[in-house]
């Protein structure tokens, strides 16, 4: 049953994007989701989606993949969509019984639609072309200038690489767990949200013990290794930025640039 | 009661990349009150094959008739073919949760319905049945026993829903030779007194061929060989083609005989070893 | 030795949150947020360790899961926030499952309203998010620090 979750969203791949560092990719997504806030109108929407549609092409990465991310919140952009579309006063454009559809609304509706999208799009591509284990030297390099005012980097991403290479063994730890305790008559999956609370318990239980237990293992293995902690070690991979990873940047630059002009208009004063 | 399985096949993650065959067409009975060892290779399928039949598992195709009633159907009850079938996983004192012994034990057959009363006579019952002592132990922390201890307790709660066919995967996994012999003991012991039947999976040679009735061989999810633990372990070339071994007591035997030693080819146990060779030297003796 | 042992403690509940999130997929990344690893944000009870260990596990939950940046930034710290006020109320067991409600309620609801534009009023927003926290903090991590209390031993760094 747990065998048939695949874990975290990366599709392997080689291309452009996928060897990018970390670091770079990360830098681009928050960019790019504030890029999003600086547009003002439709026009925009064009720089960010030839740029988003540049990006997905080059990353060979299948567009299905890409719209995944949106299933979860599929409700909220309807909901989002609908309310946008009957609730916004103005001119109006449609009637369909007492329900209005104003232009304002429409206009609207599909304004804060797509930039959800373009949101939830943009932001999982992140974990889409780059690997947990480089996303996280990734986040341990940008955070560790901030070791000097006590953020501790080194330590961070030394938890999130432990935690990450657990997942899968504490993944086998819960279905055995989850079997044998419905082996016993437990029972996971009816009941009320009260109940089913409740009947979590004998799951929690022996999974924390479980995990805790390994804790203890893996410390002293550690430890045996004479493992001190601290940002002074070194790596075996080193990462540096390449040639494609200064291209990356700059042209993440531009794009700020351009979307910053288009929301002040610049481009219609040309025109 | 009367189990017959019947071509089960079962496929793991189908239709992903990940799509494995783990059950292809097994077929075997199990009479009433016998005792089935079930050996194979690691990866063979014994655990998927023994997960299907108290129902955590639903097979692609085949079937799973438990006195004539077929389990795998739509409708069938979980709870009711637990209170029949009880499975015991390797190392099972890691399901053990609950803040007393007593309680833990009892979380079975409250939750096969029970009344707390009666959940806890079952309870007092299956404690005493794994041979530890129930005055000592039913109000401490299932935490603080010792891991043999531990092992006891976990059994004990799936013995107080006082199943008719009794599973266990390697009940014996991890335990020092001394706590190994006991809880084979209590396994045969329990076997004689609730009269139940038994499936013992276990990569112990000598175990199983002492104790089944019958043996299932198990190699990449297909049924190999059925049959007593003589007529299986007679296929000496065909088990070690498997990756299997002999109960060390008839592989020694093996070693005489192609050394041309004219030992018999049906020993399996050490008594029967120990016979056998007494039987030779004495002869050797005599001819003298 | 200490430090060790808790860096491991910490990671190891990060684990523990990121497969209770994977495990329980369907309520976890819905629109409903009921996050049963959620409950295990009364663990500040037994162990700072557990101050970063929720973080961090809420940061590889994100890193694992469909959203992406903007809940792993928002998601991640109103747990770091949450996780040291429970800390601090370590002394009160009934008040340490609070913090993750209103934390969560603030700042996720405030991202739900000003970043996603849930065309709902903030205040709303807020409280949504706020109700599917208080059923797993209250109604499943109140029962399990009671019930881990007794098994306090564990977390002990020894």
């Amino acid at each position: 049953m747990i065998r048939d979750i695949t874990l975290g969203q990366y599709y392997p791949g080689n291309s452009w994007i996928h060897q990018l560092d970390a670091r770079v990719k990360i830098i681009w997504t928050f960019v790019y989701i504030i890029s999003l806030f600086l547009i003002q109108d439709f026009w925009g929407y064009l720089i960010i989606l030839a740029t988003l549609g540049l990006i997905v092409g080059v990353s060979k990465v299948p567009p299905s993949f890409m719209l995944r991310g949106l299933k979860p919140i599929f409700l909220i952009i309807v909901f989002t969509f609908t309310i946008n579309m009957f609730m916004t006063k103005g001119t109006p454009l449609i009637e369909i019984g007492f329900l209005t559809i104003t232009r304002e609304g429409f206009r609207n509706a599909l304004f804060m639609g797509t930039r959800l999208v373009l949101l939830i799009i943009g932001s999982s591509l992140l974990t889409l072309v780059t690997k947990p284990i480089n996303l996280t030297d990734g986040i341990e390099k940008l955070l560790s200038p901030g070791q000097k005012i006590g953020i501790p980097a080194h330590e961070l991403a030394m938890m999130m690489t432990i935690a990450l290479r657990f997942i899968p063994t504490l993944l086998e730890e819960t279905d055995k767990i989850m079997k044998a305790q419905m082996a016993r008559g437990a029972d996971f999956e009816s009941g009320n949200i009260m109940k089913r609370a409740k009947s979590l318990i004998p799951l929690l239980v022996p999974l924390f013990i479980s995990a805790f237990r390994i804790a203890q293992d893996l410390a002293m293995a550690m430890e045996a290794r004479c493992y001190r902690g601290g940002s002074h070690r070194t790596r075996m991979n080193g990462i540096k930025l390449k040639k494609k990873d200064a291209v990356a940047l700059a042209f993440t630059a531009i794009y700020l640039f351009a979307v910053i002009l288009q929301g002040q208009g610049i481009y219609k004063m040309l025109l | 009661m009367q189990v017959e399985v019947k071509n089960l096949t079962h496929i793991y993650s189908e239709g992903t990349p990940y799509e494995s065959v783990a059950l292809t067409d097994v077929s075997f009975e199990i009479g009433e009150g016998e005792f089935v060892g079930i050996i194979g290779h690691t990866g063979s399928g014994k655990s998927t094959l023994i997960q299907h039949l108290n129902g955590l598992l639903k097979p692609k195709s085949g079937k799973i008739l438990v006195d004539g009633v077929d389990i795998t159907g739509k409708d069938v009850k979980m709870s009711d073919i637990r209170r029949k079938i009880g499975l015991v996983f390797q190392y099972p004192e890691y399901q053990l949760f609950e803040e007393t012994v007593r309680k833990d034990v009892a979380f079975g057959p409250l939750n096969l319905g029970l009344a707390q009363e009666e959940a806890e006579k079952r309870a007092e019952e299956a404690i005493r049945l794994v041979g530890l002592d129930y005055e000592e132990i039913a109000d401490r922390s299932p935490f603080e026993l010792s891991g043999g201890q531990k092992r006891r307790v976990a059994i004990a709660g799936v013995l107080a829903m006082q199943p008719e066919l009794l599973i266990l995967d390697e009940p014996t996994a991890g335990l020092d030779p001394k706590a190994h012999a006991d809880v084979l003991d209590m396994i045969v012991r329990i076997h004689e007194t609730s009269k139940n039947s038994i499936i013992l999976v276990s990569h112990n040679m000598g175990d199983i061929a002492r104790l089944s009735d019958k043996v299932l061989v198990m190699d990449r999810g297909r049924l190999i060989l059925t049959g007593t633990p003589s007529e299986v372990f007679r296929q000496a070339e065909l088990l070690e083609s498997l990756g299997l071994a002999l109960p060390p007591p008839a592989q020694m035997m093996r070693d005489l005989r192609a050394a041309g030693v004219p030992v018999s080819a049906d020993i399996l146990t050490i008594e029967e070893a120990e016979e056998e060779l007494y039987r030779l030297l004495t002869a050797a003796k005599t001819d003298n | 030795m200490r430090n060790t042992k808790f860096l491991i403690q910490a990671a190891i509940i990060a684990a523990v949150y990121a497969v209770l999130t994977i495990v329980l997929m369907p309520f976890s990344y819905g629109v409903m947020q009921v996050r049963v690893s959620e409950a295990l944000t009364v663990l500040p009870f037994f162990t700072p360790a557990a101050i970063p260990g929720l973080f961090v596990g809420c940061l590889v939950s994100n890193m694992l899961g469909p959203y992406g940046l903007m809940d792993m930034v928002f998601g991640s710290g109103a747990t770091l926030i949450a996780a040291v006020c429970s800390y601090c109320l370590r002394k009160r067991p009934l008040l340490v499952p609070l913090p993750p409600v209103v934390a969560n309620g603030v700042i996720i609801g405030s991202m739900l309203y000003f970043a996603y534009e849930v065309p709902l009023p903030l205040y709303a927003c807020m409280l949504w998010v706020a109700a599917g926290e208080l059923i797993a903090c209250y109604g499943l991590g109140y029962p399990l620090l009671r019930m881990l209390q007794k098994y306090k031993k564990i977390f002990e760094l020894h």
